[in-house]
């Protein structure tokens, strides 16, 4: 049997009712965690996956991905209405999303978001259920120096995002790095910036730098003005997804660049959704025809991010399902999953259980078209929230946040980590320093150093990585970057004298 | 206008600092003795790079002061309510510091009941209004505590009230 005809199979079997029931269950499931701060969608699968348990391999494996989907999907939510990404996949969300919801137009930029996410894991599917054996291949040709290539890359974008005033931004990426590197050292395990602490030999959580930087920082801000009255946002109403169809197909070649991205960074293990959606968002930015207008409420910014967060999970399928090669914290959760139900992730699954994988196939387009319903259907609930007073909503956000960093590990330790960051989030606000370069810096900055140090015991020199292709591509467009970047620092500061 | 006027200066300083001080902690690490780039590597580059962006940002602050300072003195007076601010921060520090030894039930419902007042506005902190903020505290405690000890099966902390 062909592709096509194995995908409308398991379409079929996908659309019996339980499934579907199991299924809308399994996304909304997955939205709430993802919406909330503090939730994530990894600790959704992670919940779920026991109750998988009972159900057969195909069904249980649906289940589980219709929590990913949901999950990623949801954090727009929180993103635009609160100015805190539910996951980290939309930390870039909040840039145009929040000051369009500022400006009435809450409905809109949740209807983008929703269609744009709807599309953009349509559009990984597409590439998953054609691709997939043949993207494995070029997965596993990437290397250390490769990903370093790339996170050097990534890293670059800080220089990029913080143009107008280059230098702070730069220091306020440091400031990331350097919490990045607390905790055992990549490879040799030696404790750093520990002083002796041992709570931090694991380091700082991803989610509770968040957390810190979104959620308690929001406090301490809010609280600045809070006792001037309370004011509500108006919310406009919209027809349909609230923009025109000459808007969407104006989008369309942004979406599918953002998609390229999404599924791309998503194929590369070990680099994620969080990456992947700030990439896209710069090079949106990078490419766009005005881009004074990123940050002050452009929905472009929001097709960029939530079209290539979503496109990670198709592409973060790719390795899980053919190499068995989880790529983040939530495939690997699914693998896992696949463990429970007794089947081995990698080359062989495609022959023994060609029916779960193109189950799955079914499932993640027949999810992403629930995701669409579901979240649209719930718009008018979730600007609500903008009804809320903020003096009640914050404290309560706080709650779960703090909730969710405890559930994260257990730790009581990553629930006082956050009031570190909601400090250092307070202190950037007043001295007019950006947090998106620290937040980049420090989910990237451990990643870097690692595949750095991991490509120089494998290449011995520096050098040896010019060798390898991929890494000159991304290193020399880094450069040049950087370089554009500087010039047209000086160019406008010597304009502005 | 403080923060305008002295902000980028302070920045500066205390960002130096910090640069001097990684790059002093990073002396300390141990070397790899089996390749080039040890553990030490990567904070001592991002110690220089701090060094060397502080500097660079001092200097551009003191070249610009007087500018700068002329812009401040037009600029808004700073309004901020600093002592929201600071009992906000005092309450949240106390919150995850007795989350763990009084438990999740009692030290949230204490939490939340003074954040949202410390944060509520003069003219909603009538009798009324308080009224109702202890009753939505203790609804929405229960409803988290029931839903990740029940639902979600993660264990809160306990505390000295145990359920």
């Amino acid at each position: 049997m062909g592709p096509l005809a194995q995908l409308g199979a398991a379409a079929l079997k996908v659309c019996e009712p339980m499934s579907l029931l199991l299924m809308i269950a399994g996304v909304t499931i997955g939205i709430i965690f993802g919406s909330i701060p503090g939730l994530s969608a990894s600790m959704a699968v992670a919940l779920m996956l026991p109750l998988t348990f009972s159900m057969d391999s195909s069904l249980g494996m649906n289940v589980l991905v219709a929590v990913y989907i949901g999950g990623i999907s949801g954090g727009l939510i929180s993103a635009i209405l609160l100015n805190m990404p539910g996951t980290a996949s939309s930390i870039a969300t909040t840039f145009d999303g929040y000051p369009m919801a500022q400006k009435g137009e809450a409905m809109k930029a949740l209807g983008v978001g929703i269609v744009f996410s709807f599309l953009g894991s349509i559009f990984s599917f597409i590439i998953l259920t054609f691709f997939a054996p043949m993207l494995a291949e070029v997965a596993l040709k990437f290397s250390f120096p490769d990903n370093f290539g790339i996170c050097f890359f990534a890293l670059t974008m800080v220089a990029v995002l913080s143009s107008g005033n280059m230098v702070k931004g730069l220091l306020a990426g440091m400031l990331g790095l350097i919490f990045a590197m607390v905790g055992l050292a990549p490879i040799d395990g030696i404790a750093r910036f520990t002083f002796g602490w041992s709570e931090l030999r694991g380091g700082f959580n991803t989610l509770t730098t968040l957390i810190g930087i979104f959620a308690v920082a929001d406090i301490l801000v809010s609280a600045e003005t809070i006792g001037k009255g309370v004011k509500t946002i108006p919310v406009k109403k919209v027809k349909g997804f609230g923009f025109s169809f000459g808007e969407f197909f104006k989008w369309i070649p942004g979406a599918i660049r953002a998609g390229l991205i999404g599924t791309g960074i998503g194929i590369l293990p070990g680099i994620g959704g969080s990456t992947s959606g700030m990439l896209s968002y710069v090079t949106a930015k990078n490419m766009s025809k005005h881009p004074e207008t990123f940050g002050q409420g452009d929905p472009e910014g929001i097709v960029a991010t939530e079209c290539a967060n979503n496109a990670t999970i198709g592409g973060a399928l790719i390795p899980l399902l053919v190499l068995g090669i989880p790529g983040d914290g939530v495939t690997a959760m699914m693998l896992g999953g696949f463990l429970i139900h007794g089947l081995s992730a990698g080359p062989l699954l495609f022959v023994k259980n060609a029916d779960v994988v193109y189950g799955i196939f079914a499932a993640c387009m027949i999810c992403a078209l629930i995701m669409l319903i579901v979240e649209w259907t719930c718009i008018k609930a979730f600007v609500q929230v903008l009804k809320v007073p903020k003096h009640i909503l914050l404290p309560l956000i706080l709650v779960l946040c703090a909730v969710g960093a405890y559930a994260t590990n257990n730790r009581i330790f990553d629930v006082q980590s956050i009031v570190v960051f909601g400090v250092i989030g307070y202190l950037y606000h007043k001295f007019a320093l950006p947090t998106t370069p620290f937040v980049l810096c420090f989910l990237i900055g451990r990643m870097t150093e690692e595949y750095l140090r991991r490509g120089l015991m494998r290449f011995k020199t520096f050098g040896a990585f010019f060798q390898r292709p991929i890494f000159d591509v991304f290193f020399f467009i880094a450069i040049a970057v950087v370089l554009w970047a500087m010039f047209k620092e000086i160019r406008a500061s010597r304009a502005h004298k | 206008m403080f923060f305008k006027k002295y902000g980028d200066i302070i920045v500066g300083i205390v960002y130096a600092a910090i640069g001097g001080a990684v790059i002093y902690f990073a002396k300390q690490l141990p070397r790899s003795r089996v390749m080039k780039i040890g553990p030490d590597f990567m904070p001592m580059l991002i110690g220089i790079a701090i060094l060397i962006l502080a500097v660079m940002l001092l200097l551009s602050a003191l070249k610009n002061f007087r500018l700068n300072a002329k812009k401040a003195e037009y600029s808004n007076p700073d309004t901020a309510d600093y002592k929201r601010v600071l009992a906000s921060l005092i309450l949240v520090v106390i919150y995850v510091n007795i989350l763990a030894p009084v438990g999740f039930i009692v030290s949230t419902l204490g939490y939340l009941f003074l954040q949202i007042i410390v944060l509520a506005p003069n003219d909603r902190r009538g009798l009324k209004n308080i009224l109702s903020y202890a009753i939505l505290d203790v609804i929405f405690v229960l409803i988290v505590f029931y839903l990740f000890r029940y639902g979600f099966k993660i264990v809160l902390p306990a505390g000295i009230f145990t359920l």
